[in-house]
């Protein structure tokens, strides 16, 4: 099908949301919350477009969302768009204080953030997408909770959750670093959970937790004998294959 | 190693003759240069091991596996096999960066370049290696598994491969 995207015709296809089709155009939107790992979300609204429909009339949609339609007409930029994302750079950054992406943006969009009193150590700025990762790692144990001012992204009751596997995917994809990852003598801790991390049986580097072993082990229907890291791996192939050569 | 071999049924895969290797690491360089404009081997998707006392030299680089290991753990299906040159392909797009695929790639050949934040790993030069060109020892030969191959390195390929699978 095609559709109107600031007055230039382009192809989509059934089913993709109106950024995906922007990305491929390289027609630039903003985002928070999305990543082409994942569904969009329509959490953060930064992404806003306007639609124009069959009788004129002026719509304000999440473009990670809204599905494309035949003769659908996209707007991109707009004053009312250019208000809605500076009203939003300026909540994030009241809320996230303490981190500097959220501060960085708040500049970009030339606002002066309202400061929520409380939140002067925070940096997430609500966008889920550690939630979304951790569902696709197949542990799902983050979620978004409370309401109002006091949303929060947490583990069930606040402690470690049984199915969190230390894989720090979440914090890998957290756009502030709002993820606290600590590793000392041995250990990673992440979301109130402990690790003891395995150590290279070859040179003693710590290089994954017990848990992500075993996530490889059920994927691969293959059972890890020997815990290398990645550089001894390399040096233990070669090992072998000098064995053969000489 | 799994059943199938090295870039099974695309026909191009890289043969590794480490006792033809000096060591001279051009192959690294050449990889980082092609893929990044830089030359850096820390950025470097082939990676030679070596054993300085008896001068023994061994370039690690992905096998291309069937099945391959890394895309059986990716979470998001952000490794996948090109159709037209067999190699295992990273969409960086979609990657998460969990590494899990660096932990379960039994050859250590899947990398990490800190710089641009990307799992990298041999995607063959979309069928046309620089590495092997730029190798001056012919320790790295590129050709296809046809049986225009002559037997004796057919037979090298299937005991070096019997070995790798003894690695995993
Ligand atoms: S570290 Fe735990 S909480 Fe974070 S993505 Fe991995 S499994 Fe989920
Ligand atoms: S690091 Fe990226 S490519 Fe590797 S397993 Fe994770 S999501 Fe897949
Ligand atoms: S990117 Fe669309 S709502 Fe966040």
């Amino acid at each position: 099908m095609k559709i109107m995207i600031d007055e230039r015709e382009v192809m989509a296809y059934p089913g993709e949301a109106i950024l995906e089709v922007c990305r491929r155009e390289n027609i630039f939107i903003p985002t928070l919350c999305y990543h082409p790992a994942f569904k969009g979300q329509g959490a953060c609204r930064m992404c806003m477009v306007e639609i124009i429909d069959s009788r004129g009339q002026r719509k304000l949609v999440a473009s990670c969302t809204y599905p494309v339609s035949d003769g659908l007409k996209v707007i991109t930029s707009s004053e009312k768009i250019r208000k809605i994302r500076k009203t939003l750079a300026m909540l994030i950054a009241g809320r996230a204080q303490a981190s500097p992406f959220a501060q960085k943006m708040a500049g970009e969009y030339e606002v002066k953030p309202f400061f929520f009193k409380g939140f002067e150590n925070e940096k997430c700025i609500l966008c889920r997408l550690c939630v979304n990762a951790c569902e696709e790692m197949g542990s799902a144990v983050l979620a978004a909770v409370s309401r109002g001012v006091d949303k929060r992204i947490e583990t069930p009751y606040a402690e470690g959750a049984e199915e969190c596997i230390g894989c720090k995917a979440c914090a890998e994809i957290c756009p502030t670093g709002a993820i606290e990852v600590k590793e000392e003598n041995g250990q990673r801790i992440i979301w109130h959970k402990t690790f003891d991390l395995i150590k290279c049986e070859s040179c003693g580097r710590e290089f994954a937790t017990p848990e992500q072993i075993r996530f490889i082990e059920d994927k691969t229907g293959r059972k890890i004998e020997k815990f290398l890291c990645e550089g001894c791996r390399k040096r233990q192939t070669a090992e072998v294959i000098k064995e053969f050569s000489v | 190693m799994p059943k199938g071999g090295p870039g099974k049924g695309m026909g191009n895969v890289i043969y590794v003759q480490p006792e033809k290797c000096t060591g001279c690491r051009t192959c690294e360089l050449t990889c980082s240069f092609m893929h990044t404009g830089e030359f850096d081997p820390t950025r470097s998707r082939i990676a030679v091991v070596g054993f300085e006392k008896t001068g023994f030299f061994f370039p690690a680089v992905c096998q291309q596996c069937d099945p391959a290991p890394c895309m059986e753990v990716c979470p998001v299906g952000a490794i996948s096999r090109s159709e037209a040159t067999g190699a295992m392909e990273v969409n960086h797009e979609v990657c998460i960066r969990c590494k899990m695929c660096m932990i379960a790639c039994p050859f250590g050949a899947t990398f990490y370049d800190a710089k641009d934040n990307q799992i990298i790993k041999c995607d063959l030069c979309g069928g046309d290696p620089e590495c092997v060109k730029n190798c001056g020892s012919k320790a790295l030969t590129f050709s296809k598994s046809s049986p225009a191959v002559s037997l004796k390195r057919r037979a090298a390929a299937a005991k070096i491969k019997e070995v790798l699978e003894e690695v995993r």
